[in-house]
């Protein structure tokens, strides 16, 4: 310390200083170049980083395991992020020259945003062909596909989607008070009064966190008019149509009727209404085709653990129709999208390798097989069907067929969920759900401050 | 005696609403399994390296925090510096941008001084952004040792760096400890550039030990809490450490 | 006498020399840029060029990703003076820093001030104060809106003490979200205030305070004519950074409140996030951070403007 002391007493004149500043600072301007890497690496061996915000830890290593029996020679390191601290993270690491080899992209505008990031993927169209023949359209659920090209590029392989519409009930309560599930506006509000009587919360909403808000409002406007919404989003049809104004009224009521939990403005859907619903205190959630790893014993332990019951008794938990609130026997809908993708980063030293990985977790019957018993994602490949015969769920009789239904159902229905809204559009729903609900906006206010908002985002 | 206990109550009364949320917290994080939160905690086995990190990216950031902010301290509260207030408010500047902004450009930075994926790359900017607030404080402390003691200092023909080192050194020790205490918080907790600015999983630090326990359709809540408690222990077992040089200020010696 | 007033003086850098520069006093002080060089040069280095490349990206309208920005000019500063969320959360922070800097140098000081004395159990109140501080504010953010749930603990308390008739979903309405941001906010940073002013309160002479005890000053004449005074130098410093954080505050109302209800408690940072990563309208959340920083330094600048004046007035 004495020795740099008396370096400094030289007097280092103050300009010299401030030029070796700018040049650290300068130095920082030598960005890596945006080129395809052309050496693609060997195909077959090799070592190469994953990062994802999904899955969690646990499948990850299943998923890498299960590759290592066919590629023994490739070591994979999966890196999870948190989801808000991935495009934190991604976006300079795509930028630079060492960012991961493979990495998790989603349709829309949530976080990994394939629209945002599919220029840094390489096609993997010849990879598809190659692994599935000229009719790999066919084999894969056609969501995947269209949700995550961009450009006309197959930027990454969907691993499986999700889809909202149902509503998640915990039927052992409802069983409990001799109640039952509601099928209508008339029914919902009787069941709720009840369990309020019960000192049970009837339907918990994360109404603060706006894009499940969409999840809702979405199953309601098409109850009122089904493909609305979808042609809303389209631009087809102004958000100030009817069919949405009577969906934002309903919604409105659902807050007005005491169905709706007291304080659901300044609730989260994560981990809030998820935590109250799995602790048996919420009787009813919104939530889409991810909840079906709860049906089994060992999801639905470490679920209800997890959201802070000391004795964790796993109960039934069934999807049901979102109630006909308008009256229209319109019911049933689902919406979804390609729940994430992997894609290959164009600057990968090890493309080859990497592509392997995606290929085989994305379109193998072996790959999709460990996708589907894990219920968290319907399969990207059509043929892959979970194994029922390996998997415990909670209550069989009960939840087998309604999960059957509501995976062959979610195979028929082409309705986008979030994939095609913007950030900005988000932004904007959401404003519309959260005044209406507060009496900030009446319905048809709230439709036309979204409707102006929407045609300003380019 | 009732002032004294008049005073006792008074502090009691007014930490009630600190130690609240504390309370609701624990019993949060001991929810559901009990003691076992901590052990599955535990059970990710990543602990220790974790932890180990943290202490290297804390003591490290330390020691250039304390070092560098000592130096300038002195030099801007007690020598001559043409412009000084120019160069204070430029170091103080660097404050201002969220850390948001600074994680592209700090990237590149990183990348192309070839420290990135290394302690370095978390220690350096850590560092940077810890000193312009460090080196407020301890001027305005600074500011507080009476010149005379410097002018005495300097008739018995003493050099800058003796003064420095037998008058500053011994006299700032609280407010050291505060800045130690400070950057101790602003490295240990810091979350973003170790998780942007570090890839290898052997180099990342504690507070990356929640996300084992939050997913996208899956936040285990009293997990993340008990993670959240074994963050802060290191913490607050070293303010107590310091606690007792936050006392021993200038007043009691060296002033007579 | 002479600890009360010598802190002053020293605050005072020999600014009003009545003396020519070369004089005994000023004239005699050893150069201190090679002192400063090393921390200047750190900083700088390393940050400045993360403020450069800010402002360049103010100029663009870009998401961040694609080859092709396009450049706007000035275009993103002059939108943002139209945008209203931006007018929003510059009140909402004028509103928080007022309220919170108030509250937690209040207590702090206070707190400080009653540890030094010799409280019984010291040590427990100082963690308990202090332990805030550390935890993170992501890992805190759902138990505060458990607290403040319809069905959370602080109703159920209030109901217990009687006080039902004030119970009410916090978070969920415009009016009590952002008392309820401040609050965390106090209760986050109050541990900062308090090692602070513990820490300058040491630089105060015992004697001095033991004089004028034995003059018969009361405590609370000691605290309000001598501690306070003592302790300048930090409450200036606190209030400098509380301007700066002001403007910045980020995690708190993000991760409790997003920021809503529908923008009860937007703030710049929140906003700037919101609009630079998820919205990924970079040039835009650029532009909103150089105004930031320009807000902070002329912030701080008043801060600092205004306790210079002060000591002047004082010492004269």
């Amino acid at each position: 310390m004495l020795g740099s002391s008396r370096i400094w007493k030289r007097r280092l004149p103050g300009a010299a200083a401030v030029f070796t500043a700018a040049a650290l600072a300068l130095a920082g301007c030598a960005g890596g170049g945006t080129t395809e890497t052309t050496d693609k690496g060997s195909a077959d061996s090799g070592s190469i980083t994953w990062w994802g915000w999904t899955p969690d830890a646990a499948p990850a290593e299943a998923y890498i395991k299960a590759f290592n029996k066919v590629y023994p020679n490739i070591k994979v390191t999966y890196k999870k992020l948190t989801i808000d601290g991935y495009d934190a993270a991604i976006r300079p690491a795509l930028a630079s020259s060492v960012g991961p080899d493979v990495f998790d992209v989603a349709p829309g505008a949530a976080n990994g945003s394939v629209e945002i990031y599919g220029v840094n993927a390489v096609d993997l169209t010849p990879a598809v062909q190659k692994a599935l023949g000229a009719d790999w359209k066919s084999k894969l659920a056609p969501i995947g596909v269209s949700s995550l090209t961009t450009d006309g590029k197959l930027a990454a392989f969907s691993v499986g989607s999700n889809f909202a519409g149902p509503v998640w009930v915990n039927q052992d309560l409802f069983d409990k008070y001799g109640l039952k599930p509601p099928t209508n506006y008339d029914e919902w509000k009787q069941v709720c009064a009840a369990f309020k009587t019960h000192d049970i919360k009837c339907f918990v909403q994360g109404a603060a966190q706006t894009a499940f808000n969409e999840d809702t409002l979405q199953a309601i406007s098409n109850n009122v008019k089904p493909g609305v919404w979808a042609q809303a989003l389209d631009k087809k049809v102004p958000w100030t149509d009817p069919t949405i104004v009577k969906a934002l009224t309903i919604w409105k009521g659902l807050f007005d009727d005491g169905i709706m939990q007291e304080g659901a403005l300044g609730t989260q859907q994560y981990p809030d209404a998820n935590n109250e619903f799995m602790s048996g205190k919420a009787a009813m959630v919104m939530m889409g085709t991810w909840y079906m790893q709860y049906s089994t014993v060992d999801g639905s332990t470490a679920a209800i653990s997890g959201a802070g019951v000391g004795d964790p008794k796993p109960f039934t938990q069934l999807p049901i129709a979102f109630p006909d609130v308008a009256g229209t026997g319109n019911v049933g809908s689902l919406y979804g999208d390609a729940d994430f993708g992997l894609a290959v980063n164009k600057k990968s030293k090890s493309i080859a390798a990497a592509t392997t990985f995606a290929t085989w977790l994305g379109t193998s019957e072996a790959g999709q097989q460990a996708v589907a018993d894990i219920l968290n994602d319907i399969p990207a490949l059509t043929s892959v069907q979970p194994d029922w015969n390996s998997i415990k769920l909670v209550n069989p009789a009960v939840q087998q067929p309604a999960l059957e239904k509501l995976i062959s159902d979610a195979g028929k229905s082409s309705e986008p969920r979030l994939a095609t809204v913007s950030a900005d559009l988000q932004t904007a729903i959401g404003v519309a759900s959260t005044t209406v609900a507060a009496r900030q906006a009446t319905p048809e206010q709230a439709a036309a401050t979204l409707q102006s908002t929407a045609e300003k985002i380019k | 005696m009732s002032t004294k206990l008049l005073l006792q109550l008074l502090v009691t009364l007014m930490i009630i609403p600190y130690l609240f949320p504390l309370v609701v917290m624990v019993q949060g994080s001991l929810a559901g399994k009990g003691l076992g939160n901590y052990e599955a905690v535990f059970a990710v086995g990543t602990v220790g390296t974790f932890f180990r990190n943290s202490v290297i990216v804390s003591a490290s950031t330390i020691l250039i925090v304390y070092v560098l902010t000592m130096f300038a301290a002195f030099g801007f509260s007690k020598l001559h510096i043409r412009g000084k207030e120019v160069y204070f408010w430029m170091i103080l500047a660097a404050l201002t941008l969220p850390e948001v902004v600074l994680l592209t450009p700090l990237f590149a930075t990183t990348l192309s001084i070839g420290v990135y994926d290394t302690y370095w790359a978390v220690v350096l900017p850590l560092a940077a952004l810890q000193i312009p607030f460090a080196v407020l404080l301890a001027r305005k402390f600074i500011d507080g040792v009476p010149d005379s003691l410097f002018d005495a200092a300097r008739v018995d023909g003493a050099s800058i760096f003796t003064a420095f080192r037998y008058i500053v050194v011994p006299m700032t020790r609280p407010i050291a400890a505060a800045i130690v205490v400070l950057t101790l918080i602003g490295s240990w907790n810091d979350y973003l550039l170790p998780l942007v600015l570090i890839q290898d999983p052997a180099k990342q630090t504690i507070t990356l030990l929640p996300q084992f326990f939050v997913s996208q359709f899956s936040n285990d809540q009293t997990k993340v809490l008990a993670s959240a408690v074994i963050t802060a222990i290191p913490e607050i077992v070293a303010y107590l450490c310091l606690q007792r040089l936050f006392e021993r200020g200038l007043a009691a010696g060296a002033l007579k | 006498m002479t600890s009360i007033t010598s802190p002053k003086t020293g605050a005072r850098r020999p600014s009003p020399a009545p003396l020519p520069d070369g004089s005994r006093k000023r004239g005699g002080r050893p150069a201190g840029l090679p002192w400063i060089m090393p921390a200047f040069v750190f900083v700088v280095g390393l940050l400045y060029y993360c403020i450069i490349e800010t402002g360049y990206l103010s100029t663009l309208d870009w998401d961040g990703t694609s080859p092709t920005p396009t450049s706007v000019g000035l275009g993103n500063y002059s939108e943002i003076l139209q945008d209203p969320i931006f007018w929003k959360a510059i009140w909402h922070t004028v509103v928080f820093f007022v309220v919170t800097f108030t509250v937690q140098t209040a207590i702090g000081f206070v707190f400080a001030a009653l540890l030094h004395s010799k409280v019984k159990l010291g040590a427990v109140y100082k963690v308990l104060v202090f332990t805030p501080v550390v935890l993170a504010p992501a890992t805190m953010a759902p138990v505060f809106r458990q607290m403040f749930a319809a069905d959370g603990q602080l109703n159920w308390a209030l109901d217990h003490l009687g006080l039902g008739f004030l119970s009410q979903p916090w978070l969920a309405q415009s009016s009590t979200a952002m008392p309820v941001i401040m609050f965390i906010t106090v209760w986050q940073f109050t541990g900062l205030t308090f090692v602070l002013y513990f820490a300058a309160m040491g630089q105060i002479d015992p004697e001095t305070l033991e004089a004028a005890r034995t003059d018969g000053a009361s405590n609370l004449r000691v605290l309000v004519s001598i501690v306070w005074p003592g302790v300048r130098g930090t409450t200036v410093a606190l209030a400098m950074l509380g301007v700066i954080g002001a403007l910045k505050t980020f995690d708190v109302p993000y991760l409790v409140t997003i920021g809503g209800p529908n923008y009860s408690t937007e703030f710049l940072g929140t906003y700037i996030y919101r609009i630079s990563i998820p919205s990924a309208h970079v040039g835009y959340g650029a532009a909103l951070s150089i105004l930031l920083l320009i807000l902070a330094l002329l912030g701080a600048i008043a801060v600092a403007a205004r306790a210079n004046r002060k000591d002047g007035e004082s010492s004269v």
